[in-house]
Order: structure tokens, then C-alpha cells, then sequence
């Protein structure tokens, strides 16, 4: 079964930003959004050197300073924006996992969660 | 080789702002334009990436740049110079410090300690049977506390040979291992120290390399505590801990950083000296640490007013 969930207005993400996101209310962030203008990138807020961890050091800090690279704070990993693929750090040449999302025509992001 | 422990670590980062923000709030004081420094005169020194004062960045990006050790005095540094040189290129700077590498390209730099000697209470506990150590009426703590990192503490490195490693730092530098992780490396202290560890040597692929943590002795766990919760209260976030290791006793709270590493508050560790006998342990969570614990948000078993009987 998967389900779709309204994350927020498309706008709401400043373009070259990430934002988290708690779609099934854990308490903490599961997934987070780049957006690089009308693009939008999702993951599992999971790095896949432990495979049980989270990425950023604080909400919403997942790119480095220049917005080139998602980055696991934990020790350092860089990930492509548009693959999720680690390109650097303990767990280089494995992957984020992606997230669908779409813009629909109601403005909003929408996801798709697997059960 | 009269080592005593870490003096600064230097690094060279992504976002400068982000990281002088972290190093403030983690408790560091500024200390000129580039350094945060503990109590005792310790520290970090955080410049951008791109700094020319920076040594060479390791292949595989980490940001820790070098690891400044401090020793008990000139003819120590000179002895190290000496050994050094017999296979390496060692620069002499005329502040009198020296910098070479060790077997993995580690920038080292040894320099008469700037390490102030520190003379202030431990947390203090009351505890049935024991003196007590904190007086009557003199109370423990209170919700505005916001403690110090004491004094530079350990660092852990990622290498791709430990064995190679430890050699290095048993033959050349004079550390002893005190505990070691079966495959995965050893605990050592300098001659200079009795604390448990100032390194921990992980055993990775080469392409991991790097820095896996650093941290701050602070006062003892409440310490830890506070000023951990202190940084959860301030939006950063939990990697580990709170909770206390075995090999060390040091109880630990780890928390991700911009620094390209997690960043740790440690306390109470325990002292070795050349009486002690190494132990071996396979690694893994259940000989990590005797407990883990986990932050949550305040919360109390309080309800609203009860209801007034018969209504």
C-alpha cells in the first residue's frame, strides 16, 4: 500500500534550499525536499553509512554552503543533488532513497509514502 | 616522549559562519580571529577551506586539517623533530613548534603545551555512606546552567591501516594503547597523560579517511548532560547519547556538526598508568556503553486539576 501526503506550497521551499519534513508525525524529520528552481529532489532523511541515522546537523541544514551537495553532518558525506548518490564521505558510490514528489496543479508538493 | 594530549585542532570548513556559531554554542570562547578555546587554553581553529594557512587538505576532503599536540617542554619537541626527521620532512616554525605527518598523511604539529592547569571542582555527588561532597544547603543545579568545556579531550581518526597506525604512535611518539576493538583499532594515551585515550584509531577503507569525532572533557556527566540538552535546546541535533562508554567509562553525548564530523561532550574518564593491561573486546552496541539514554522534551506526570468529587 502507498499513500499520498501534501507536504506544503511549492513556494514554501526557497529556491536552492532544503526543507525536512515529519510526514507521518514521528516526532523528528523522515524525509527532506531540495529544491533547485521548478525541480524537486526528495529523501528518506537517512544516510546509508549506518543506514539508521539522520543527516543534518541542525532542521533543514542538509546542503553545503554553497548548495552544491546534500551533506550527511555526521561525518561529512556528499550525496548529488539529483541522484542522492554519495559521491564522497564512508558511504561513497551508495544512495539516498528517493522519495516520489510531484508539483500538482493545486501549487502544493505532494509525496508518495510506501507502507 | 613527553606528550600530554591535544592542544588545537585545526580545520578548514565549508561554511565558517555556521561553525563558529556551532563552536560558541557547544561552549567555546573566541579566542583571536580564528580559534575557540575551552577553559584550560584548548581548542579548534576554523578557517575557511580555502585558507593558505592551511596545511594541505587529506585526499578525501575531510576538514580536519592538523592536529596540534602539546608536550611537556622544548627539548620534548626537539626529541620529536630528531626522531621524525630519521624518515620524514619536519618543519621547524619560530614559535619554536614543529609539523610533519604521520604513516597516513595526518598533519601533526608539536608545540610546548598551551594547556593551562586548571583548578576547579569536579560535579560534586552526595552519596550515602561517602563524605559529602557538596555541603549542606549547597544545591546541585538549576535550569540556567550552561557549563564549560574544560579541556581538549580525544579525537578519533578513520584510517585505512590501524596496525600501521598504532605502530606509528607506540614506536615513534611513545603513546601505549590502554584497550583495543577487535579489527577495529586501539585506544591509546601519550606518555604525557593518564587519561583512557586521547586517540581511537577506526579501522575503514581508505576512501573514508579522515576525522570521526573530536571532544571536550567537561565537569562530570550532568555536565555532559546540560550542556547537551543546552544544544538540542538550541536546534542541534543528536548523533549519539547521551550514555557512557565502557572502554573509558567516559560518559558521552555526540552531536552532528558543520564540521564534517560529530562532535562529542565527554566527562569522567577513567586514568591508566604503565601498571594497566590492555583489553580486547569485540565491537558493536553492547560494548559501546554500559546504558544508552535518549533526549526527549521535557515532560512530567502531570495532568490537569483533578475533578472536585461528586461534580
Amino acid at each position: 500500500m502507498s499513500k499520498r501526503v501534501r507536504l506544503c506550497r511549492e513556494d514554501d521551499i526557497p529556491d536552492f534550499c532544503a526543507q525536512g519534513f515529519d510526514p507521518e508525525r514521528h516526532g523528528f524529520d523522515t524525509i527532506f525536499v531540495v529544491r533547485q528552481d521548478r525541480y524537486y529532489y526528495a529523501y528518506a532523511d537517512v544516510c546509508p553509512h549506518y543506514g539508521d541515522t539522520s543527516l543534518p546537523w541542525k532542521k533543514d541544514e542538509y546542503l553545503d554552503a554553497a548548495g552544491d551537495n546534500i551533506v550527511c553532518a555526521a561525518h561529512g558525506a556528499l550525496f548529488n543533488i539529483r541522484s542522492g548518490l554519495c559521491t564522497s564521505g564512508p558511504c561513497k558510490g551508495e544512495s539516498l532513497r528517493p522519495i516520489p514528489v510531484n508539483c500538482e496543479a493545486d501549487g502544493y508538493l505532494w509525496i508518495t509514502l510506501e507502507d | 616522549m613527553n606528550i600530554i594530549g591535544p592542544d588545537l585542532l585545526v580545520f578548514g570548513v565549508d561554511d565558517v559562519d555556521a561553525c563558529r556559531q556551532f563552536a560558541s554554542d557547544y561552549g567555546l570562547t573566541a579566542s583571536g580571529d580564528h580559534r575557540f578555546v575551552a577553559l584550560d587554553g584548548t581548542g579548534i581553529e576554523i578557517r575557511s577551506k580555502d585558507d593558505d594557512a592551511l596545511p594541505a587538505a587529506l585526499e578525501t576532503g575531510s576538514m580536519l586539517r592538523k592536529t596540534l599536540y602539546g608536550v611537556a617542554d622544548q627539548a620534548t619537541v626537539d626529541a620529536i623533530a630528531a626522531e621524525l626527521e630519521k624518515d620524514r620532512d619536519v618543519t621547524r616554525f619560530d614559535d619554536g613548534s614543529i609539523e610533519s605527518k604521520d604513516d597516513h598523511g595526518f598533519v601533526l604539529g608539536f608545540q610546548v603545551t598551551v594547556r593551562q592547569v586548571l583548578d576547579m571542582p569536579a560535579e560534586t555527588i552526595n552519596a550515602p555512606g561517602a563524605p559529602a561532597q557538596r555541603g549542606v544547603n549547597q544545591i546541585a543545579v538549576s535550569k540556567e546552567d550552561s557549563p564549560k568545556p574544560r579541556t581538549l579531550s580525544h579525537v578519533v581518526y578513520f584510517v585505512p591501516d590501524a596496525p600501521k597506525q598504532e605502530a606509528f604512535y607506540r614506536d615513534r611518539l611513545g603513546f601505549v594503547t590502554t584497550d583495543r576493538f577487535t579489527h577495529v583499532g586501539p585506544f591509546m594515551r601519550p606518555a604525557g597523560t593518564q587519561d583512557h585515550h586521547t586517540v581511537f584509531f577506526i579501522q575503514t577503507p581508505p576512501h573514508m579517511k579522515g576525522i570521526e569525532h573530536f571532544t571536550f572533557h567537561m565537569g562530570g556527566p550532568t555536565d555532559v548532560v546540560t550542556a547537551g540538552t543546552n544544544m538540542v535546546n538550541k536546534g542541534y541535533q543528536s548523533f549519539w547519547g547521551p550514555g557512557r562508554h565502557i572502554f573509558g567509562s567516559n560518559w558521552f553525548w555526540y552531536f552532528k556538526s558543520p564540521f564534517g564530523c560529530n562532535m562529542e561532550f565527554d566527562a569522567d574518564m577513567d586514568l591508566h598508568d604503565e601498571q594497566w593491561a590492555a583489553r580486547e573486546a569485540m565491537p558493536g552496541a553492547d560494548n559501546s556503553q554500559v546504558f544508552l539514554l535518549q533526549y526527549r522534551e521535557k515532560w512530567a506526570p502531570m495532568g490537569p486539576p483533578p475533578p472536585k468529587a461528586g461534580a
